[in-house]
């Protein structure tokens, strides 16, 4: 690298100028030979001209140029069959940039370009509108990653990166021989939205589509609107009450002349794409409110279907031996429908002097710890909203009822959201007791022995014990006898099984929904078209759930924004030329209707060949690699692609420290 | 190395999920040797078995491919994938080509430190080996070939096929 003065990331003048390669006449002359020959060789065989590459290599402002010696890869680049072009930008991404690529395409004639700069999620799309501006089809493009993959990672081995530069660009050369044009896939859209779920994250999004204008369809399978919402009473942090929140949504989402809502009704099938889903809907359409079938036509879907609370197996924690072991939901319900005039908490029939808590009761289960779920998994996440409702309704009992003893067992405390701290502070002061025990020293809930169920209220002890190695005091082992005990169940998926299978939603480890992208996308799914709101995606407090819930009715909103759905080219294609119709691929592929065999006229004569359809194909490539006659290809990721560029990788490379030779790409 | 050999890595790393955790690895200058060619794919389940051996017969000594295991966008993508890898290490055992060549594993955006494990493990493994031997990955990639076509005439996929022409 003793010549690579420029490197020195305050870029100089001659920066903002193409670089002109080195005068070397010997590697020129050669050179132009060498692409004389293959030029001649290509016309004899009848193969049309060779493409016109045009390569571009960032500077990035030094961060690729401390590096790599970006001059020098021009220079050998320059040499690799079909580069016409080959130029260093100081940022290709800025205005000189970008307007350097759409002239040299439409000056020089340019039928393929290259970019070698940061990761293709930074620019590759900036870098296509550049081509396209240059009236190229943005596919004919391809993205070379040298920074982040390149300068960044290799920053103590300046030659190796030069020379990776270098082969990765001849790949991406080698790649583009073999590219098409590719158009993006348009179908027409249905402006309407399927809800499935009537929770408040579900009345959140129809209401907020309705108000954009979109036609919704709400599909509840209860009786009633509001979801889980309607089992609670005041909601943390701000101590309203869930109904009068529910009575809001219900009031926006009702007589609402936009909003279809069917009640006791369930999505069957969902079949079709973006802008196109037909989905059969059961309910009670038929005559005199009878059971029938309605087929939908709509454009997106959002999946609202919520969660369902963690239901402890008979004697977890004495749960179903014990009549006063409760879980939260059941314990809130307790709450809500008693005497508001009681003076004293009583509950199947056993007066209650102290309640203990506990926390992650089906969740973060830990291995050998934890019994798993039936289907063999364990819930290993936090569902993050028990402790704050374990501290909301302990800090609530001890108001009500302040002769209670009240007493929190915990692993953790997470009381992550605003104004959720100031109920664990509240819990202190009102004299709940803490206990904080180690994950892998579980504690144990049994009835206190000598203690009958059916004993009598005047007795001192609680008829249950529950035994702690308590970290807050030192692991001093602690036995407290309680009359009742509330389990913090956490959240757990819907039963939504049906439709996960038939929309095919992709689910993560934990069974709830899966985002395409948990910080960039995060209210989409793989399937285009389909969003998620609220707990079917991850356990979620009501204020999460309703900004979900907005986010994925606004990103549907923007969908119908067209009048066309344009969808992303990289999808399955069959050459029909090459096709025999012995149908391996079908057998291959997942996605119902996206690849079929059908009957074809070829010759006069009736044959089977396989077909996609563009709208269904998710462009996994599952059905390409079983073709024994490389007919199925994947438009813009094509085999014989990947093939070219481990070619450019492999072939004979000028090496920053050797004599430069030429780069054959056989 | 005495010898003066640099193992050459095709990484195919998943756009989800493998390819943008290398460039985690890069984005926290964390180095890795720059023999390793890191290629862009949707899914690897895409790829034929003669890929893979076409690309030792081309002179690459090691692959990792770096998948989104279980977070696979694609429905049954990764199972098949899992089994067609299965069905090349049986065949690359058969015909004598070192099964260490090639390495199916998951990378997440995140996963720096497991991106930076596999390569180091590829890399040590392939010292020992030594360069591939890029004709018999030829050799084996013309069977492998052989048998994709059989198949298409019996409308057999993966091992099926192997066994069905055995016992023909």
């Amino acid at each position: 690298m003793s010549d690579n003065t420029h490197s020195t990331g305050q870029p100089g003048k001659e920066d903002h100028e193409e670089a002109v390669l080195k005068d070397d006449a010997e590697y020129r002359q050669q050179h132009e030979t060498l692409k004389r020959q293959q030029a001649e060789d290509r016309e004899r065989a009848g193969v049309p001209p060779e493409p016109k590459v045009g390569v571009y290599i960032c500077r990035c402002g030094g961060n690729i140029s401390d590096v790599v010696d970006v001059e020098r890869v021009a220079q050998v680049v320059g040499m690799v069959p079909g580069v016409t072009v080959s130029k260093v930008h100081t940022f290709m991404c800025s205005d000189p940039g970008q307007h350097t690529i759409s002239n040299d395409i439409l000056e020089q004639g340019l039928d393929r370009v290259v970019v070698a700069s940061c990761s293709p999620f930074l620019h590759e799309q900036t870098f296509r509108g550049a081509v396209s501006r240059g009236n190229l089809n943005p596919y004919l493009y391809e993205h070379v990653n040298i920074r982040e993959q390149g300068s960044w990672a290799h920053k103590h081995d300046p030659e190796g990166a030069t020379k990776l530069a270098i082969q990765m660009i001849t790949a991406a050369v080698g790649k583009l021989h073999n590219a098409q044009p590719l158009e993006l896939i348009k179908l027409p859209n249905h402006r309407k939205a399927l809800v499935i779920g009537g929770g408040i994250a579900g009345m959140k999004a129809a209401a907020e589509l309705a108000a954009r204008g979109i036609q919704v369809i709400l599909v509840e399978n209860s009786e009633r609107l509001g979801g889980r919402l309607n089992d609670l009473g005041r909601i943390y942090p701000s101590e309203t009450l869930a109904g009068d929140l529910v009575n809001d949504l219900v009031r926006q989402v009702r007589n609402n002349p936009k909003i279809d809502i069917l009640l006791n009704s369930k999505v069957t099938a969902v079949d079709g794409f973006i802008g196109n889903f037909k989905t059969v809907i059961e309910g009670p359409f038929g005559p005199g409110g009878g059971f029938d079938k309605r087929d939908i036509v709509v454009g997106a879907i959002i999946m609202a279907t919520g969660y369902r609370p963690y239901v402890p197996r008979d004697g977890e924690f004495l749960y179903r031996q014990d009549r006063c072991v409760v879980t939260t939901p059941e314990y809130i319900q307790m709450m809500q429908s008693m005497d508001p005039k009681a003076k004293h908490l009583e509950y199947n029939g056993r007066t209650i002097r102290s309640v203990a808590f506990l926390h992650c009761v089906g969740s973060r289960q830990l291995d050998g710890i934890h019994e798993p779920q039936p289907d063999g998994t364990l819930n290993t996440y936090c569902s993050r909203t028990c402790c704050s409702t374990i501290l909301h309704q302990a800090v609530a009992l001890r108001k009500r009822f302040p002769q209670v003893q009240v007493y929190d067992f915990h692993r953790d405390i997470r009381t992550y959201g605003r104004g959720e701290e100031e109920y664990y502070t509240e819990a202190s002061k009102a004299g709940v007791v803490f206990f904080r025990y180690n994950g892998e020293e579980p504690l144990q809930v049994e009835r206190t022995p000598g203690a009958s169920a059916r004993q009598s209220n005047s007795r001192k002890q609680g008829p249950i014990t529950i035994t702690v190695k308590d970290m807050l005091t030192w692991g001093e082992e602690i036995a407290v006898p309680v009359d009742m005990v509330v389990l913090g169940v956490g959240m757990m998926p819907s039963h939504i099984e049906d439709l996960v299978e038939s929309i095919k939603l992709p689910t993560g480890e934990d069974h709830f929904l899966q985002e395409v992208h948990p910080k960039l996308r995060p209210v989409e799914v793989s399937v285009n078209g389909v969003l998620i709101a609220g707990t079917a995606q991850a356990p979620m407090n009501i204020q999460e759930t309703l900004n979900a819930a907005g986010a994925a009715a606004v990103k549907a909103a923007a969908m119908f924004a067209h009048e066309m759905v344009e969808l992303n080219p990289f999808v399955a294609s069959v050459d029909a030329s090459l096709c025999c119709g012995e149908g391996l691929c079908v057998t291959q592929c997942d996605y119902e209707g996206a690849l079929q065999l059908v009957e074809k006229e070829v010759d006069g004569q009736m044959v089977q060949r396989a077909e996609v359809n563009a709208g269904l194909c998710v462009g996994c490539g599952a059905c390409v690699a079983v073709c024994p006659h490389r007919a199925m290809e994947l438009n813009g990721w094509r085999l014989d692609q990947f093939e070219a560029m481990v070619d450019g990788l492999m072939a004979e490379t000028p090496h920053a420290d050797c004599e430069p030779q030429l780069v054959n790409l056989g | 190395m005495a010898d003066g050999f640099t193992p050459k890595i095709l990484v195919l790393a998943t756009e989800k999920c493998a390819y943008p955790g290398a460039d985690a690895v890069g984005k926290a200058h964390l180095e890795y040797p720059s023999e390793v060619f890191i290629l862009r794919v949707l899914s690897p389940v895409l790829f034929p078995e003669d890929y893979y051996l076409r690309a030792y017969s081309k002179g690459i000594d090691g692959i990792i491919i770096a998948s989104c295991g279980s977070d696979c966008p694609y429905h049954g993508a990764y199972e098949r994938l899992a089994k067609r890898i299965d069905d090349l290490t049986i065949h690359m055992k058969d015909g004598g080509l070192e099964i260490e060549r090639m390495r199916l594993t998951a990378i997440c955006t995140v996963c720096i430190k497991a991106f930076l494990k596999e390569i180091a493990e590829m890399e040590e493994n392939l010292i020992k080996l030594g360069p591939v031997d890029r004709a018999l990955a030829e050799k084996l990639r013309q069977e492998s070939r052989q048998r994709l076509e059989f198949s298409g005439r019996y409308g057999l996929t993966g091992n099926a096929a192997t066994a069905e022409r055995v016992a023909l």
